[in-house]
């Protein structure tokens, strides 16, 4: 039978955990928007050497799973490199959920530089001004405009693959939950308790993304 | 004598091996001269007004714009930059800045190239927005402007870095009809005031009136140089003759 207290003494358990994952998604989002600048900056230009090495890295992360990538760093490269053996959990899921969304995050921000036509770019160059200053204020602040949403969407999806961390033993929501019910066996009751956090979590942010895509709609 | 601003010689453009569009081209535009271009669709007439100020980069020749001389098979970085600082450009598509109000867009080349300090600046585009009848909406956004009022925006925007010469290359074909008048004469009072332009334009009677020269372009040669009354009254050239004979319908 569902034990109604049981459920409300976990509920605190669980949601104690919501800045652990909040941290981590937070953490690879700065990384993974930084990952995604250089990657679609290498690609906007086409800067030779660069440009088909990134590709092939976005090709490789968007081609393998998640939990591959994680176990493959994790207990794989761990072997040969010290750096890695000598990070802790939370630091190896920030490193590859970077990797990974900076990837998926490339393709959006490179989308949104060539959303900016040529023609403006023809008439500033036409003006004298240089190809920094046509980036800088000219085509990045249009582009940001068309990034946002999906870049926002982005962090959305990385709260969700964040629940990957309890693989590697972060006491994370996920990780807080099975530690939970392996004591009590109560399973049904602590992962429903997870089911509710992570459902206000994303769709807290859903309601702010919304907010953010119609801002960003309504063009200058 | 007045003094010759805009010198062409021997230009040609080749895009890709065998495609040569412009071929040979020599002509020179004197200080408060009013040049118009006209030709059939496709003659390169684009080609040659971008080769100008190297939007798009010659094959061969030279092209001097007051002090700066620029030969194609070697020129430098910062002497393009120069010689684009002597023209500005209004497009056909406007081409405004989406980020900007109208007098931003206007303020724009003088902060960042002229390095102007934005009071003088904004003063300055006040004026010029005023010149094209656009004071009253200058905080609007390119998308809040009709585009007949865009191209008036643009055209002040061209102004506002002092060229010696102004590149115009169809600037009403993109417009509903309604428009194509306003901006039409704001093109001839700058002409009326001795502004040196070069303008590609499918509206003849315009090129009549305004201009004090008139080039037709065929098949990427310079086929007729003139006086409108030489050019478009007495046409010689058979092809010139076909054309405009073709415009008039
Ligand atoms: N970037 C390019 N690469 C290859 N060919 C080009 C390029 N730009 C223009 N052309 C070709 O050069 C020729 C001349 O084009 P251009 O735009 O200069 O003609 P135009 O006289 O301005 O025509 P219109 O009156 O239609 O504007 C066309 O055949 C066009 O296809
Ligand atoms: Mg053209």
């Amino acid at each position: 039978m569902f034990n109604t207290s049981y459920f409300v003494q976990v509920i605190p358990k669980v949601f104690m955990k919501i800045p652990v994952t909040l941290e981590i998604a937070v953490i690879s989002t700065f990384f993974a928007l930084l990952i995604g600048v250089i990657i679609a900056v290498i690609a906007y230009y086409r800067i030779p050497v660069l440009y088909p090495l990134t590709r092939g890295i976005v090709s490789f992360t968007r081609g393998t799973p998640l939990v591959a990538q994680l176990y493959f760093l994790y207990f794989g490269v761990a072997i040969y490199s010290t750096l890695v053996r000598d990070m802790t959990p939370t630091m190896a899921v920030c490193l590859v959920l970077s990797i990974n969304v900076g990837a998926f995050m490339s393709e959006s921000i490179r989308g949104a530089l060539m959303s900016v036509d040529d023609g403006q770019k023809e008439a500033a160059l036409s003006l004298g001004m240089s190809g920094f200053q046509i980036i800088t204020r000219i085509v990045l602040p249009q582009a940001v405009r068309v990034a946002l949403p999906p870049l926002f969407n982005d962090f959305i999806t990385l709260i969700k693959s964040s629940s990957l961390a309890f693989m590697l033993g972060v006491a994370d929501i996920m990780g807080a939950a099975r530690m939970e019910g392996s004591m009590s066996y109560r399973y049904f009751e602590v992962y429903a308790v997870v089911m509710i956090a992570y459902w206000i979590l994303i769709t807290g942010f859903g309601l702010v993304r919304v907010r953010l895509e119609k801002h960003c709609a309504e063009a200058f | 004598m007045s003094e010759e601003l805009v010198k062409v010689e021997h230009l040609y453009k080749e895009f890709d091996e065998g495609n040569v569009i412009l071929k040979d081209i020599s002509f020179t535009v004197k200080k408060n001269e009013a040049v118009a271009i006209i030709g059939p669709s496709g003659t390169g007439k684009s080609t040659l007004l971008r080769c100008l100020n190297y939007l798009t980069v010659p094959t061969k020749g030279i092209v001097s714009m007051g002090e700066v001389s620029v030969d194609a098979e070697h020129h430098t970085k910062k002497e393009v930059l120069e010689l684009r600082k002597n023209s500005s450009m209004v497009f056909q598509q406007f081409n405004l800045f989406k980020n900007k109000t109208a007098i931003e867009n206007v303020m724009e080349a003088m902060l960042t190239v002229l390095h102007m300090n934005r009071k003088e600046a904004y003063e300055k585009a006040e004026g010029l927005l005023k010149k094209v009848g656009m004071l009253d909406r200058k905080d609007f956004y390119p998308s809040k402007l009709s585009g007949g009022q865009q191209q008036r925006v643009a055209i002040a925007r061209a102004m506002s870095v002092n060229p010696d010469v102004m590149l115009f290359d169809e600037p009403t074909s993109a417009l509903d009809p309604e428009w194509v008048k306003e901006v039409l004469e704001t093109i001839k009072a700058l002409a009326k005031e001795g502004v040196t332009m070069i303008l590609v334009t499918h509206e003849i009677p315009f090129a009549r009136e305004v201009a004090s020269r008139v080039l037709f372009m065929d098949e990427g040669r310079i086929a007729a140089d003139g006086t409108p009354e030489e050019i478009i009254d007495h046409p010689e050239d058979p092809r010139l003759r076909q054309f405009l004979s073709f415009m008039e319908r």
